[in-house]
């Protein structure tokens, strides 16, 4: 594992709720660039592994560390993190107050004190390249099942964020949407960007992402280039898994 | 017929009496509604707050004062609290002030535990994803509470806050027992000079359905309004 240009490091992650541990200390590095899968059975903790990276789920113990900073420190400011850590929800979760135009504009002109037509262009630009720029004036509950997921990505990137972090952003999907999504992620990692994708596309796992995990059980039981992970499983558990998803 | 006949004549003789009570009526709920809802949102924040003791506190009072007759809050504040050397200043020019402050603070005490509830239920019935995705673009708990929850919340909260409105209007008929001379304590009096009790009662339950008839259809008109801000 490279560490040299490493942008996440996870250290003796857990995380319990209640009596129930979900992550049983996790360690793991990823690095910027990277595309990485996370796979793995339902209630094994992959979307709480990636809550944790952004402190939307506290860690119970262990560090994360973000560039070098540790953001579970209370004295760190973790909304400043927050910026460079994009991320796409389930159910994309798009203010249904506003307009897509000001889903995307918000953040960069509250927070980021962008100038409205400045943050506006970049929106334009951003809606062209995923095709929905007929959707700028258009609220949420106007948009369809493959529409919302391709809006979330865009709100993310509006940030230009260091990393992106997908938390199973097709499986809220009809099947006929789901192409068109995972076009988009495609061509996002193609373009450089380091992305964390918890996904239930294997598809898209071993094709698009270097490099894929295993979770299971609150465990990483397998970490490995992405080919390698799919061709040359060794856990039984991933074996089974892989049997069952295949 | 004639009792038609005999709501028309207490009317037309006894007409200034219902109307000072009318009056004294939307004083006191307008001075409720206007108290009681910044009580309710103080609570909510503080129900909602992460800070242990004060969501404790928030909870108990809300907790007791829905869970006990306004009534005896009103009777507490008014006779009792004097007996321990609380008493409200009465003030010059204002006939009656005493009566009236008491009125209004336990009317604003009871209403703002209901305003309260409605708040909080209002706000935690949005989505928990839209205060996380707001999160994870980097704003603040703050911030994305007033420009992602709260804008929602206030769709939900509104209806039910009409309703509390309307609630106050005919629950202020209460305080005519400490001698407020609101609309029920006026059509008391009336009733006490011409022996008619059942028209002038029909009188006042005419006048408090207008009253609440009316401000119903404002709210709903104002919520229709609202809505067509945004989908």
């Amino acid at each position: 594992m490279a560490t040299n240009n490493a942008m996440i490091q996870v250290q003796n992650l857990t995380k319990k709720f209640g009596k129930l541990t979900v992550l049983d200390d996790i360690s793991i590095t990823f690095s910027k660039g990277e595309v990485v899968s996370v796979i793995g059975p339902s209630g094994g903790g992959k979307s709480t592994f990636l809550r944790c990276l952004n402190l939307l789920e506290e860690p119970t113990a262990g560090h994360i560390l973000f560039d070098g900073v540790d953001i579970c420190d209370k004295k760190v400011d973790i909304n400043a993190h927050r910026q460079k850590m994009g991320m796409v929800f389930q159910q994309f979760n798009l203010f249904e107050n506003m307009n897509v135009m000001r889903n995307l504009t918000a953040a960069p002109m509250k927070i980021k004190k962008m100038p409205k037509e400045q943050a506006e262009e970049k929106a334009r630009a951003l809606l062209n390249r995923v095709g929905l720029i007929e959707k700028a004036l258009s609220y949420p509950s106007q948009l369809s099942g493959g529409q919302k997921p391709r809006i979330a990505i865009v709100r993310a990137l509006m940030m230009e964020p260091e990393v992106m972090l997908f938390d199973e952003p097709t499986s809220a999907l009809d099947p006929e949407m789901i192409g068109e999504v995972l076009d988009v992620m495609k061509a996002l990692a193609e373009s450089g960007m380091s992305m964390i994708v918890v996904t239930h596309e294997m598809r898209f796992a071993r094709e698009v992402s270097s490099r894929t995990l295993f979770l299971e059980s609150g465990h990483i039981e397998e970490d490995k280039p992405s080919h390698e992970l799919f061709e040359h499983p060794e856990s039984p558990r991933l074996v089974s898994f892989l049997r069952k998803v295949l | 017929m004639t009792f038609f006949t005999n709501v028309w004549s207490t009317l037309s003789k006894y007409y200034s009496f219902f109307l000072e009570g009318v009056q004294n009526t939307l004083i006191l709920a307008f001075f409720t509604v206007l108290f009681g809802t910044m009580l309710g949102i103080l609570l909510a924040v503080a129900k909602l707050s992460n800070f242990k003791p004060l969501k404790g506190l928030a909870t108990a009072y809300i907790e007791f004062f829905r869970g006990t007759p306004l009534m005896v809050q009103l009777m507490f504040i008014f006779y009792g609290l004097p007996m321990i050397g609380v008493t409200f200043p009465d003030v010059p020019f204002i006939e009656n002030f005493q009566r009236f402050a008491a009125g209004i603070v336990a009317m604003s005490l009871n209403s703002g535990a209901y305003v309260a509830e409605v708040i909080r239920s209002g706000i935690q019935a949005v989505d928990v994803g839209q205060m996380e995705a707001a999160r994870s673009l980097g704003f603040k708990k703050s911030q994305s509470m007033i420009m992602v929850v709260l804008p929602q919340a206030i769709k939900n909260i509104l209806p039910a806050l009409g309703n509390e409105f309307v609630t106050v209007i005919k629950e202020s008929s209460i305080v005519s027992v400490i001698g407020i001379a609101d609309l029920m304590y006026r059509t008391n009096g009336v009733k006490a000079k011409n022996y008619k009790t059942l028209e002038c009662l029909f009188i006042a339950a005419m006048i408090y359905f207008v009253l609440t008839f009316v401000s119903s259809r404002l709210i709903s008109l104002m919520e229709r309004r609202m809505r067509r801000g945004h989908k």
